[in-house]
């Protein structure tokens, strides 16, 4: 079992670093498009491609992440008005929306992925590409949301955090 | 269904599980879910729309400069750069009364020009200023004011973020909108500077003059070739570029993060450890913000398919009342939202509903935007949970109060008022930039 946790929280480490080297791969990407294109080349046609799909995939790689880091913008304006009984019933209550609502997005997204595999559809865009490359991240990623909000359901964390406590936000 | 019983349950949906401490993105995600089985009559294939949807209206090239900017913002932090632009400007006011007030909002507007981030800016000038403030005897109001006001700079001279979040839920062009909030921003840090000089003429013990060590005109000059010159090469890659179309947003933004580490790689400063963590800070950001994204927009879909946009715009129009009216009433509602809501769900919620309405009454949408943004700001630092003001109280001594931090925010809420009012008057003032591009 120490293994198997071990092996998982492995996984959401090295979906981070995926999720970062991907942005950085993204900036290095267009810098370069840019250049090459003020120099009076002929920048890549897939370019534009690349970056639009690199923001999904991104934001998939990261999400699991970004459960466990707490990242999630939430309103606790109510909650901690609250006693810690009545509290800890609505913040479970909480959790299991979101387990309930990744996991149905999860198996609806599972859905696409297989339904464009089969057909063989595509993502008609300045490139042409098999539309299950852009979806192959969804249902791998709301799984492992819904698994990280589980985390917080059964009590090994808490994902809210003291009000004062400064949150990275936009 | 009438439409606003149809209003009612989808926003209400939203708001209740918001309020029992739902993330805002999974509050959208399931309100979508449910919503869209209610309206297609329990189609489960419904929800296969919402999974396509989501998928297409994050991969639009427009939201690139969301990562690069708060990555541009990250490294300009991280490598210190930021607190070199502080000394060059330190140096520059002398024996000034009120001297770290006006550094405040000197160094803050720059700040602003480089960074996207409000809560990044508030922070930075808290840690950074207030101590100080309170070493040369500053009283609270003087040193946490500016701040506060300060801070919230960032959501509307561009590079914003949130601007580009704003631009792309509201389906508005992203390099106009940043653009748009270039004048009005410089023009409210001088009414913010305007408003210092007015409280030390009032109370002038607020934040009493003291002795500091002269510099030669000379050494001025250098701090000033050294610390803040450069740092308009960096603005010029980014808002230059976009003003002179010679790149969309996301270029302009990937450039500007390329001009941060050419300066610090001059200044020897660019370490593989800023690196990492700017890059680890912006990854943790901009996904939540792409997570939000993803789940809001269909949830605008949403509203229009269940025929609610439609029946308010209808609704709210059928008035004999002035637009203006209307402008003031959507002001009140996002204000009345910023005193429980962070900037980005406020935003979520209403421009689904406002901007359609201001787009039917007549409104330039981008100047719209622009209003939106301001008043977020201002709704960031109103009590009892305006975000700001608790980042302030973050950094702020021990024993500061709530009380205390909103008080020495109101005069700067009073400067973002007249600066609406004068948008209202002339808005031009916003437009003028954008009509160039």
């Amino acid at each position: 079992m120490k293994g198997l946790i071990a092996a998982y929280n492995g996984l959401i480490q090295y979906m981070r670093i995926a999720a970062g080297i991907l942005v950085f791969l993204v900036f290095i990407l267009i810098v370069v498009d840019v250049l090459v294109r003020l120099v009076g080349l002929k920048p890549w046609s897939a370019s534009v491609m690349v970056v639009e799909y690199a923001l999904l995939w991104f934001a998939m790689l990261a999400s699991p992440y970004l459960v466990r880091a707490k990242g999630h913008v939430f309103i606790d304006a109510l909650t901690t008005l609250m006693a810690p009984g009545p509290r800890l019933v609505v913040e479970k209550v909480a959790y299991t929306i979101c387990i309930v609502s990744s996991l149905i997005f999860c198996w609806y997204s599972y859905s696409v992925l297989h339904t464009a595999i089969v057909e063989g559809t595509l993502d008609v865009r300045a490139v042409d590409i098999p539309l299950w490359v852009l979806i192959l991240p969804l249902p791998i990623s709301f799984f492992l949301v819904a698994v990280e909000f589980g985390r917080y359901l059964i009590g090994v964390d808490t994902m809210y955090t003291d009000r004062t406590e400064t949150r990275e936000n936009v | 269904m009438e439409w606003y019983w149809a209003f009612a349950f989808l926003l209400g949906m939203i708001i209740f599980m918001m309020a029992i401490g739902v993330p805002v993105a999974i509050a959208f995600l399931t309100t979508n879910i449910i919503g869209w089985l209610y309206f297609t009559g329990w189609d489960p294939d419904s929800i296969l729309q919402v999974v396509d949807n989501s998928t297409i209206l994050i991969t639009r090239f427009t939201l690139g400069p969301v990562p690069m900017f708060i990555l541009m913002g990250s490294i300009f932090f991280h490598t210190g750069l930021a607190i070199r632009v502080f000394d060059g400007l330190d140096a520059l006011f002398g024996r000034l009364p009120g001297r770290l007030c006006f550094l405040t909002v000197a160094g803050g507007a720059i700040f602003s020009t480089l960074t996207g981030s409000s809560m990044a800016n508030t922070a930075m000038l808290g840690s950074l200023m207030v101590p100080e403030m309170q070493r040369r005897g500053y009283n609270k109001r003087m040193s946490m004011g500016p701040i506060l006001g300060t801070g919230g700079l960032a959501m509307i001279i561009p590079p914003s973020a949130l601007g580009v979040l704003l631009a792309s839920i509201a389906s508005i062009d992203v390099g106009r909108l940043l653009i748009a909030g270039l004048l009005p921003g410089f023009t409210l840090a001088g009414l913010y500077a305007g408003m210092i000089a007015l409280q030390l003429w009032w109370n002038p013990k607020g934040a009493p003059a003291y002795d500091v060590e002269p510099i030669p005109w000379s050494g001025k000059l250098k701090l000033v070739c050294t610390n803040i010159l450069p740092m308009s090469f960096v603005v010029f890659m980014v808002v230059g570029f976009i003003i002179f179309g010679w790149a969309t947003p996301t270029e302009a933004a990937a450039i500007g993060v390329f001009a941060v580490m050419i300066l610090a790689t001059a200044f020897g400063v660019l370490t593989t450890k800023a690196v990492v963590t700017s890059v680890d800070g912006t990854i943790r950001v901009a996904a939540m913000v792409f997570f939000i994204l993803m789940n809001s927009t269909v949830f605008s879909q949403l509203l229009a398919y269940s025929g609610a946009s439609a029946g308010m715009i209808e609704w709210a129009t059928g008035f004999d009342v002035h637009r203006l009216m209307v402008l003031l009433v959507m002001f009140f509602v996002l204000l009345l939202l910023g005193m429980f809501m962070d900037a980005t769900s406020m935003m979520l919620i209403t421009v689904p509903i406002f901007f359609p309405l201001a787009g039917h009454l007549g409104f330039d949408l981008v100047w719209f935007g622009l209003f939106v943004l301001m008043t977020i700001e201002m709704a960031g630092t109103t009590p009892p949970f305006g975000l700001l003001l608790y980042v302030m109280i973050g950094v702020a001594p021990k024993g500061t109060t709530l009380f205390q931090v909103a008080s020495a925010a109101f005069p700067f809420l009073v400067c973002d008022t007249i600066l609406i009012l004068i948008l209202v008057w002339q808005p031009g003032l916003a437009l003028w930039l954008p009509s160039l591009m």
